[in-house]
């Protein structure tokens, strides 16, 4: 049969916890002290031209893939992405403001994208992410990887052309990509068209 | 009767045109052997897709440093160009 616990049970069991506490708190101090000395003494390189050890890489991809999905998982997507309209716009503004870095069908690579770090996904080579987080990141950006919030210059109507475009990108040959950027609407005349409409707004 | 000259002009452009696209396409490697190639190659694979590509350039990379460190340039170089062939596919 178990005893009762006892006064002098309760005695010892306390200083073995305070000294569990007491030695958490010491490891804790010890590893923010080692954080600090190596903020400060500048240990960790942040040159964009030596890459990140693998683990540290996969933690910011972590980071970054549940942020976006988090953020982006419940937007709603429109049913018309396989306009060509759309698709035509989206191939305009991307040949403008996205190619650079993101490259094209055709295309070599620039001195932008060989200098970015992390490397701005080859579109051309299709993506892991849904359209819902294409569109979220389009607008919003991605902090320290060179990705632009496009959200303050381009209506939603415009990012999700570009994302329209996205979906039909990795199927397009050199000729076929040519030739929509060809057709399309001038990224100057479509940003017109942006500030025009917010002018008629204001009035 | 047809012109002999024609004929080869003609064939001439044929295989250029079938080669142009190609060759804007595809990249012109010049492989390095140093840090920062090796450094730059590491982040290129770092932004693959996972895959059978990816694992064939990252063990290439492994071999050409193996070569840096046995001051194996050639050999080295060697491994960088494979390891820039694969990440491109």
């Amino acid at each position: 049969m178990s005893q009762p616990t006892s006064q002098h049970d309760l005695h010892q069991t306390t200083p073995r916890k305070r000294r569990w506490v007491a030695s958490i708190f010491l490891v804790l101090l010890v590893l923010l002290g080692a954080t600090a000395i190596a903020i400060y003494t500048g240990i960790y390189n942040v040159a964009a031209d030596v890459p990140h050890s693998q683990p540290v890489y996969w933690l910011f991809e972590m980071v970054r893939y549940r942020s976006v999905w988090a953020r982006a998982h419940d937007l709603v997507v429109p049913n018309d992405l396989d306009d060509a309209g759309r698709i035509s716009r989206g191939a305009g503004q991307y040949a403008e403001m996205c190619s650079v870095c993101h490259l094209a069908p055709g295309m070599k690579r620039t001195e932008v994208s060989r200098g970015l770090y992390p490397r701005a996904p080859e579109l051309r080579r299709g993506t892991d992410l849904s359209t819902a987080e294409e569109f979220w990141i389009l607008k919003h950006g991605v902090k320290m990887t060179g990705m632009p919030a496009w959200g303050p210059t381009h209506n939603d109507d415009l990012l999700w052309d570009i994302v329209a475009f996205l979906q039909k990108l990795p199927e397009l040959t050199p000729d076929q990509y040519q030739a929509l950027v060809k057709n399309a609407p001038g990224h100057d005349q479509m940003m017109k068209g942006i500030e025009d409409g917010q002018m008629d707004h204001h009035h | 009767m047809r012109n002999p000259i024609l004929m080869t002009l003609v064939g001439f452009l044929a295989v250029f045109a079938d080669g142009a696209p190609q060759s804007i396409a595809h990249e012109e490697h010049h492989a390095e052997c140093n840090e920062s190639a090796i450094n730059a190659l590491k982040a290129d694979i770092q932004a693959m897709r996972a895959g059978e590509a990816k694992m064939r350039a990252t063990k290439e990379m492994n071999m050409a440093q193996q070569m840096m460190a046995k001051n194996d340039m050639e050999g080295c170089k060697s491994h960088i160009h494979s390891a820039m062939e694969a990440t491109e596919e």
